[in-house]
């Protein structure tokens, strides 16, 4: 029964427009970026090379594939939430509006099932986009600019790493942006379970993750001791995967925590859902 | 009176000529070496310990042709001193654009060498000094020490193996002088940061570059479609 | 005992602190068409949605099948079709996907060709591939019927089923579910508004108000009492009226018109009424009983308002 509801969310998923708009949206932008770099990337370079190139040159095609699909999912993985929690946002809440929730809870599905079967779609959903994202980026990126070694910025200087060692740190990179993501489809679904209109939870999911960014970012020692469990704070360790040596503690520890808050999330949603009184 | 005087002077300048005319001996011998190669084609291995800069050796190939068509080929991100081991000989062709002085002796890896101090005459260049330490029994660059206006000082030794017939290194070892390096915030967001970053202990000054040469083909004709890009 | 299909016993649920259902009980038994009567706001709504679990009871016990509806909830509902208030369905799907995707999780999932025939049956046939967006509410009221019946349950429980239809689709419907009792011996649970239809299709009901049972028991026997609401097409309305009022005081005029009088009487009255009528000189065009259920539900109604 639980994967009979799975296929019939992937049908209403595909059916519905609006689950297209996040994959048309992630295109466009990707495209914008692709041409601006394509256009411009050389200056975007030098102004991060500057710094070095005072005293150092560097050797090789700076401007590589990798280093487009490392640009793009950085300028994205902030935006994507949104995309994500469109469709997932929408999952019960939207069912509530439309009165279709009731028809669904008169089968012999259990809530349980029902609600684990759109959390597998919502996932599946947030996999399509980080999946699409990778190709555009990584799989678009290389063709366009053609392979190399990696170089990246990161606030302790800069990391260049081997053209061999790079796809596996993608790999990781998005599965770690994915876990987060997931994280995100997740919270949405479960704001979706205390919700009868559809365009609440998607709205509260973004408020939510604002708030968290701001209150990760504001340098106030009041949120210290909050900042290292907001889930927010780890939606960028796919970052983590190019750092050499990996932080492979830190990694784990984002995984944890990513994950903590979706066991939570998850069993809050079940717990409702399980109660609630289907009165739409 | 006058003409004891510029006795005295001239007296005293002869040993700064005498320098100078030996020095230029010197470096013609030990460019005699190098022009006896036409072109070479070598594998190098480009290692990097640089501050701010984590990176793994690159293997590369180094293409010359006399008189200066130089290319480096690499599949990876090679780092190499702005002022690199290209830029000497090239400076140093040109016997009209430097003055240059035998300074002193000192001794490098166990060799005695002369040490050579070359100023550019052209005062408005980048290059404000360079230092050259060659043995005279061999004829043989073992270090060289470059000042530039804008990059610093950066520094040079070293070490010969199969082609030292030729003047031409086994490994050179950069020394490079290191400003601060700045990141520019905006592109750098480890926003998952919440440990402090390496960022504010103090780093070293310097930066080593080691390049290994390997496999030198020398003389064998190099075509100039490899030095266009 | 066996032929209880549903058995709801002092059910009651509270939302904060409006108390929709206070005390509901009733027995469907197999093959019944059983009504559920009540005023707006009576509970109704609320004690079928618990019928479907589709909201947790305070209090009371529901059996359906002989079973409870809490421990056995799966395997209820798999013997169980609904349509609660109005069919909704996925606008963006088609008839045959919006089928296919309540029947998957029916318990028994319908092959193609079942649910084909579903909507031939519903008369849908070359609807299939349709939007439901483009769908009227009769169609949608049809697309409900099948998809309550898609899984063959025993029991139906259909919540208004007949709202919003026009005369011919309330037929339809009153049709289908005589056809369902008589031909497949289906049991089912019908709440509507539309009294005269609900006295032609249910032979047991239950009646309820603010949240409690009025009456319940077979319709033949509830409104076979004695007691008549009869109009009367007469000739001199007013001097009948004044007659009535001094010889017959007993009688309740209860509405006139310039032709007619509205009379609430026993039926062992009628023929003295007629009798006296005539001899008076009246002339009687016709006698018309009026429609038993809305009285009577009206009836139940005053007399629990009084109580």
């Amino acid at each position: 029964m639980l994967w009979n509801s799975v296929y019939n969310e992937f049908i209403k998923i595909t059916a519905k427009p609006r689950s297209y708009l996040g994959l048309l949206a992630i295109t466009v932008l990707v495209g914008v970026i692709l041409f601006a770099l394509k256009v411009d990337g050389q200056s975007m370079i030098a102004f991060v090379t500057s710094s070095f190139e005072q005293t150092l040159s560097f050797q090789g095609t700076l401007l590589n594939g990798n280093l487009v699909a490392f640009i793009v999912l950085q300028m994205l993985i902030i935006h994507i939430p949104l995309l994500v929690a469109l469709v997932t946002g929408d999952l019960v809440s939207g069912e509530a509006a439309s009165g279709t929730i009731r028809m669904l809870l008169t089968k012999p599905i259990s809530r349980t099932q029902l609600l684990l079967s759109k959390f597998i779609a919502g996932a599946v959903y947030t996999l399509c986009l980080i999946i699409w994202l990778g190709i555009l980026a990584v799989i678009v990126g290389k063709v366009l600019f053609g392979t190399g070694d990696l170089m990246v910025l990161n606030s302790d200087g800069l990391v260049i790493l081997q053209e061999q060692d790079v796809n596996w740190r993608y790999a990781g990179g998005f599965a770690v942006a994915f876990l987060a993501l997931l994280t995100v489809s997740t919270l949405s679904i479960c704001l979706s379970c205390f919700s009868n209109n559809s365009i609440g939870p998607i709205v509260v999911t973004m408020a939510i993750i604002i708030l968290f960014t701001i209150i990760g970012t504001l340098d106030v020692k009041l949120f210290d001791a909050i900042r290292p469990y907001l889930f927010t704070t780890h939606m960028a360790s796919w970052r983590s995967f190019f750092e050499e040596p990996l932080p492979l503690k830190e990694i784990i520890k984002s995984l944890i925590i990513l994950l903590v808050h979706q066991v939570i999330l998850i069993g809050l949603s079940l717990y409702h859902f399980n109660k609630k009184d289907i009165t739409t | 009176m006058i003409s004891r005087f510029l006795t005295l002077i001239l007296l005293g300048c002869l040993p700064v000529f005498a320098a100078a005319q030996d020095a230029t001996a010197i470096l013609e011998q030990m460019m005699a070496k190098w022009n006896r190669v036409k072109d070479y084609a070598v594998q190098v291995n480009i290692k990097s310990e640089i501050p701010l800069i984590k990176s793994f050796p690159v293997k590369a190939t180094i293409y010359f042709k006399q008189k200066d068509q130089f290319k480096m080929l690499s599949k990876g991100i090679a780092i190499l001193p702005k002022q690199n081991f290209n830029e000497l000989p090239k400076f140093l062709r040109d016997k009209n654009s430097y003055t240059a002085l035998i300074t002193g002796t000192e001794v490098i890896q166990t060799q005695k060498t002369t040490v050579l101090t070359v100023l550019p005459i052209d005062d408005s260049g980048d290059l404000v000094l360079l230092k050259l330490w060659i043995d005279p029994k061999t004829d043989l660059l073992l270090k060289s020490q470059s000042t530039t206006r804008s990059n610093g000082t950066i520094s040079a030794n070293y070490e010969y193996g199969s082609q030292i017939a030729f003047g031409l290194p086994d490994k050179m070892i950069f020394t490079v002088e290191v400003k601060k390096f700045k990141i520019p915030k905006g592109l750098a967001t480890d926003i998952n940061r919440t440990s402090s970053s390496d960022t504010g202990k103090p780093s070293p000054k310097n930066g080593k570059i080691t390049i290994t040469f390997a496999d030198y083909q020398l003389n064998k004709g190099i075509k100039d479609e490899v030095f266009r890009n | 005992m066996s032929d209880k299909i549903i058995e709801v016993q002092q059910l009651a649920k509270r939302f904060g602190s409006f108390e929709a259902v206070k005390d509901v009980n009733f027995t469907v038994y197999k093959g019944d068409v059983f009504g559920f009567l009540g005023p707006n706001g009576a509970g109704k709504s609320t004690s079928i949605r618990c019928l479907l679990s589709l909201i947790k009871p305070d209090r009371g016990e529901i059996k359906i099948y002989g079973q409870t509806l809490a421990a056995n909830r799966s395997h209820i509902l798999a013997r169980t079709g609904s349509i609660i208030e109005k069919p909704d369905f996925y606008k963006y799907l088609s008839a045959y996907q919006n089928l296919a995707i309540f029947s998957r999780i029916s318990g028994a999932t319908a092959s193609a060709k079942e649910i084909y025939q579903m909507l031939d049956f519903v008369g849908l046939a070359g609807r299939e591939k349709d939007k439901v967006a483009g769908f009227s509410h009769g169609m949608k009221q049809r697309l409900g019927i099948a998809q309550t019946l898609l899984h063959k349950p025993d029991l139906i429980i259909l919540d208004e089923p007949t709202t919003g239809l026009d005369p011919q689709g309330i037929i339809d419907i009153r049709n289908l579910i005589l056809r369902l009792r008589d031909e497949q011996g289906k049991t089912v649970v019908l709440s509507s508004h539309l009294l005269a239809e609900m006295e032609l299709i249910a032979n047991r009901m239950v009646i309820i108000n603010k949240g409690k049972t009025v009456v319940e028991g077979e319709v033949s026997k509830l409104l076979s009492s004695d007691d008549l609401v009869v109009q009367l097409e007469i000739d001199k309305v007013e001097a009948a009226k004044n007659y009535l009022k001094n010889h017959l005081p007993q009688l309740e005029i209860i509405d006139s018109t310039a032709t007619h009088l509205e009379l609430a009487i026993t039926k062992s009255m009628l023929p003295e009424l007629n009798k006296l009528l005539v001899q008076q000189g009246f002339s009687i065009y016709a006698i018309e009983s009026k429609r038993k259920l809305e009285d009577y539900f009206i009836k139940m109604l005053k007399a629990d308002a009084v109580e």
